[in-house]
């Protein structure tokens, strides 16, 4: 057998990833067949597990070599031992049932008398702790933490922790040995302890109080590093064992974070500012002590003249040449801003200047920091900075720009100085970052317009729009904004030189033709703007040559190679042919919608989790709700707000149902129905059919998005799984997001299926699944709404069916993870 | 990540959003070493975790450089149980570690003697 380091070399030796893919393989065979003889002695099953590391190193599949791991881990010799179970924390994980064999031997070496092997069981417990593990070996860590090897004490304290973490209950036995633990002097053993606290305190609310009767004990340790000298075994670069200091600090701030009676404010606050003073001009850990004590300030409610130190030390930070200082400098002040938002305001050029910066962490943190300071006040000059950084980004920015777009559209709501200013924002924005409007934001622009009441902002807005898209084209949002716009107001714009009617069916001429846009989906979409345009505009153009050329124009579409285009030109040319009293009504202008809150969003972190779960519910609908149909409202999935804009087409129709049953000449039974069939791939209309095939879409569905809030995990079977994101609950309905994802690692996962089943007085509509096949970590989301009862509970029967590897699977589970009521 | 972070020019901050956590890196001449941490977590004293791990290797393996990792990634793995337990800083002396690993090489060397002659 080959040793260890020729496997390494043979590896290091190829010359091209084929040939090092062979290499791995041939040495991944012998190993698994070695595994395999009865009689491998202890020294060649060494030599596997090490063999199997470098594999695991590699990336590569391991999993057969488990069961050797434990058989090397029992062995009485040191180094065996100490390999194996470096391998077991590994390439195991608490996921998996083979943990239980390894109760056993923890439980033995636990209890050895070497510490060296109880540090390794320790070790391994604390990396790979299951709730079982857990509740199996508790008592072993406990009667280490009264051992007298420090070694053991500090390991022991950590894996506390991770046994709390994995078992809330085990709390309650540990939280007894905190007080003793904290008159340690023994750096490492505080460290574990300190983490302990701060784990109880999370995992169980009954505890808040015992802890935050220790506060003075961890006053203490921090007074005595605030104050002592020199210590050449923790100092880092002149800081007092930093690592310790910042642990001491985010303690404080667990157990005090909004408690308001705190009887040790003052000297906490005493402690803090003498830290500040005392480090104010270090450098590099100092840095990481005072970063932790500013968050702390904020975060234990102290004095105001400390917040606005705080707020001070931030804005040194971001004056500061290191980048590191300067991204969490920037992240601070965002989370800050809500307690001293004067403090932050005045160091505002400061943050707009890191807009410019070259690296992307920071402009992003600087990006939302920019929009959270923004107000009344500063939205003129916050504005044109942003859009000069619209302007000049590059496309790796993209993910930006689509923040900013909505973002600041958001807040021309909210702050605008005017609505004059308003539309020339946005009409700018359209213009040089028309490809990054999510389909809500545009929607909105155009309620705006809708609910704009003087004629003349409206006619030169439009005028602007027109202007616009003659040199700016290829803006998507731009296009569908000017489209759209001249649908609506293109006869109030006419003038006798620059604009007339035929240079207005010139326009919609361009953009049908216009094949700029690689989607095919946005192209689609363009046209069937067009083509609602151009029919909206036939019944008011007087002259009877332009109309005759929108008659033309609608007409060219209906061989169109897309069918909803097609579907849409042919029932556009027989509404053409109606009279023009019915038209007329037809093709009104549309009525303002309703105004509607928007909630911003996060580009990171903190209040994504929150926020996301509102916001596609609250954005999302707005047009939504112009056709008074309950339909429309139930499904507030991500899918429906991709396609909102859709809609508006299908709202146009809205009022006139009973015109358009004739007109289409087909067989139609009201409202509901026409908005299929116009909006025919509108998932709006979804929820109306319990299942609908994926295949009748024609519009790919969108992928959700990475911020999809974590749903309620209800089933896992390792090739899938299955959880639901609750949204609107409650008045009698629920609305829930079921979210399938793809678990394997290499495997497609094919066919998937969902059926649902309520209890016996409730209702369910379910909308199709987004995707029935998914590539591996792929997910798919799927509506779904509950009607019943008022306070009744969430109850859902799920049966999933799906295939892999040629093989069919069906499972069924239960599902009551919601805890509100209808 | 490891198309990003290489990318990324030296005078560049050391964190990287991605997904729902951060990942903290420093660059040792052509070494990377990476750190997931929590939204939370200190940025600063992630940085400072990662040095103290470096100045361990560099003295446990006199000059550490990426070979000498490969080839014996099991010491860097028993350094890295002695610093960390679950992502949580277990020792903050340098010396109380150094000890700790050499302790346990010196037992590996005479247990395997041991189990020569045994």
């Amino acid at each position: 057998m080959t040793s260890l380091r020729s496997f390494i070399r043979s590896v290091r030796s190829t010359k091209t990833i084929a040939e090092e893919r062979a290499a791995i393989r041939k040495e991944s065979a012998k190993i698994r067949t070695s595994f395999r003889d009865p009689h491998l002695d202890e020294s060649h099953r060494r030599k596997n597990i090490q063999k199997l590391l470098y594999l695991y190193i590699l990336g590569e599949p391991t999993y057969f070599g488990q069961v050797e791991c434990l058989k090397l881990l029992v062995s009485p010799s040191f180094s065996n031992k100490r390999l194996g179970y470096m391998a077991a924390m590994l390439i195991l994980d608490e996921n998996q049932e083979i943990l239980t064999l390894l109760t056993n031997s923890l439980d033995n070496d636990l209890k050895s008398p070497n510490q060296y092997i109880a540090g390794l069981a320790l070790s391994t417990l604390g990396n790979i702790a299951s709730p079982e593990l857990a509740k199996d070996l508790y008592a072993n860590v406990e009667s280490l933490l009264n051992t007298s090897s420090p070694y053991l004490r500090k390991k022991a304290t950590i894996v506390a922790a991770k046994l709390v973490k994995k078992e809330p209950d085990l709390a309650e036995v540990f939280i007894e040995k905190i007080p003793s633990l904290l008159k340690e002097r023994s750096h490492g053993t505080l460290l574990g302890t300190l983490q302990l606290m701060r784990e109880i305190f999370l995992q169980d609310e009954s505890s808040h109080d015992i802890l935050r009767k220790l506060v003075p004990g961890v006053l203490a340790h921090l007074r005595f590093l605030a104050t002592t000298g020199f210590s050449p075994e923790y100092d880092v670069k002149g800081v007092p064992d930093p690592f310790l200091y910042v642990s001491l600090l985010q303690t404080l701030r667990y157990l005090l974070e909004g408690d308001e009676s705190n009887p040790n404010l003052e000297a906490l606050d005493d402690l803090l500012t003498q830290i500040c003073a005392r480090l104010e001009n270090s450098k590099g850990p100092g840095h990481a002590v005072l970063y932790e004590a500013v968050m702390t300030i904020f975060a234990v409610n102290s004095d105001s003249s400390l917040r606005v130190m705080g707020v001070g030390i931030l804005s040194k930070f971001l004056s500061l040449k290191d980048n590191n200082t300067r991204y969490v400098a920037l992240n601070t002040l965002l989370s800050v801003i809500s307690h001293e938002p004067v403090a932050v305001q005045r160091h505002r050029a400061m943050i707009v200047g890191c807009l410019q910066d070259a690296d992307v962490s920071i402009r992003r943190r600087a990006l939302e920091l920019t929009f959270a300071i923004m107000n009344q006040q500063n939205i003129r000059m916050l504005t044109k900075e942003l859009v000069q950084f619209l302007a000049a980004t590059s496309s790796s920015d993209d993910e930006l720009k689509t923040y900013i777009t909505t973002q600041l559209t958001l807040a021309c709501y909210k702050y605008s100085p005017g609505i004059d200013w308003t539309f020339d924002t946005l009409i700018r924005m359209l213009e040089i970052a028309g490809n990054f409007f999510s389909d809500d934001i545009i929607s909105s622009i155009l309620a705006l317009m809708m609910q704009n009441r003087d004629a003349e902002l409206t006619k030169k807005a439009v005028r602007q729009l027109l202007n616009a898209s003659k040199v700016a084209y290829s803006q998507f949002g731009l296009a569908i904004v000017t489209i759209w716009s001249l649908g609506e107001y293109g006869d109030l714009v006419l003038d006798s030189q620059k604009v007339t009617e035929a240079s207005e069916v010139d326009v919609l001429n361009t953009f049908l033709e216009l094949s700029t846009f690689d989607e095919t989906s946005k192209r689609d979409q363009i046209r069937l703007y067009s083509l609602t345009a151009a029919l909206k505009l036939s019944s008011r153009f007087k002259s009877s040559r332009e109309v005759e050329r929108l008659r033309k124009l609608i007409d060219s579409s209906k061989e169109d190679t897309n069918l909803e285009v097609q579907i849409r030109a042919i029932e556009y040319t027989e509404i053409f042919g109606e009279p023009r009293s019915i038209k007329k009504g037809l093709l009104e202008r549309m009525p303002p919608p309703p105004r509607k809150e928007h909630e911003g969003a996060a580009l990171f972190g903190r209040s994504t989790a929150q926020k996301s779960v509102s916001e596609p519910a609250k954005t999302g609908d707005l047009l939504l709700d112009l056709f008074d149909n309950d339909d429309s409202q139930a499904d507030e999935s991500k899918p429906a707000e991709k396609e909102t804009t859709l809609d508006i087409l299908s709202d146009i129709f809205g009022t006139t149902g009973d015109n358009e049953k004739t007109a289409a000449g087909k067989k139609v039974t009201g409202n509901t129905d026409i908005l299929n069939l116009l909006s025919g791939s509108s998932p709006s209309a979804a929820p109306s059919a319990a299942v609908i095939p994926p295949t009748t879409r024609s519009i790919p569905m969108a992928e959700p998005p990475a911020s999809l809030p974590t749903p309620i995990p209800a089933y896992n079977d390792s090739t899938i799984s299955v959880g639901f994101v609750p949204g609107h609950v409650g008045n009698g309905e629920a609305t829930l997001t079921g979210v399938v994802k793809n678990e394997t690692s290499s495997s497609t996962v094919r066919g998937i299926s969902i059926l649902c089943a309520v209890t016996k007085h409730q209702e369910l509509e379910l909308s199709a699944i987004t995707k029935n096949t998914l590539a591996p970590g792929a997910v798919a989301t799927l509506g779904i709404k509950i009607t019943g009862k008022e306070g009744s509970k969430v109850k859902l029967r799920i049966k999933v069916g799906y295939e892999i590897g040629g093989e069919n699977v069906g499972q069924q589970f239960d599902f009551s993870g919601i805890t509100e009521r209808l | 990540m490891t198309a990003i972070i290489p990318l990324r020019k030296p005078k560049m901050c050391n964190v990287i959003e991605y997904k729902d956590s951060k990942l903290v890196y420093r660059r040792y001449a052509s070494l990377f070493f990476i750190a997931c941490i929590d939204n939370d977590e200190n940025e600063l004293m992630t940085l400072e975790v990662i040095q103290r791990y470096v100045e361990i290797m560099d003295k446990v393996y006199g000059n550490v450089c990426e070979l000498d990792i490969i080839f014996n990634f099991e010491l860097a793995y028993h350094i890295l149980d002695e610093l960390i337990i679950d992502g949580v800083m277990q020792e903050s002396s340098t010396s109380e570690v150094l000890k700790r690993i050499s302790y346990q090489e010196q037992m590996e060397q005479s247990t395997g003697i041991q189990t020569v002659y045994a």
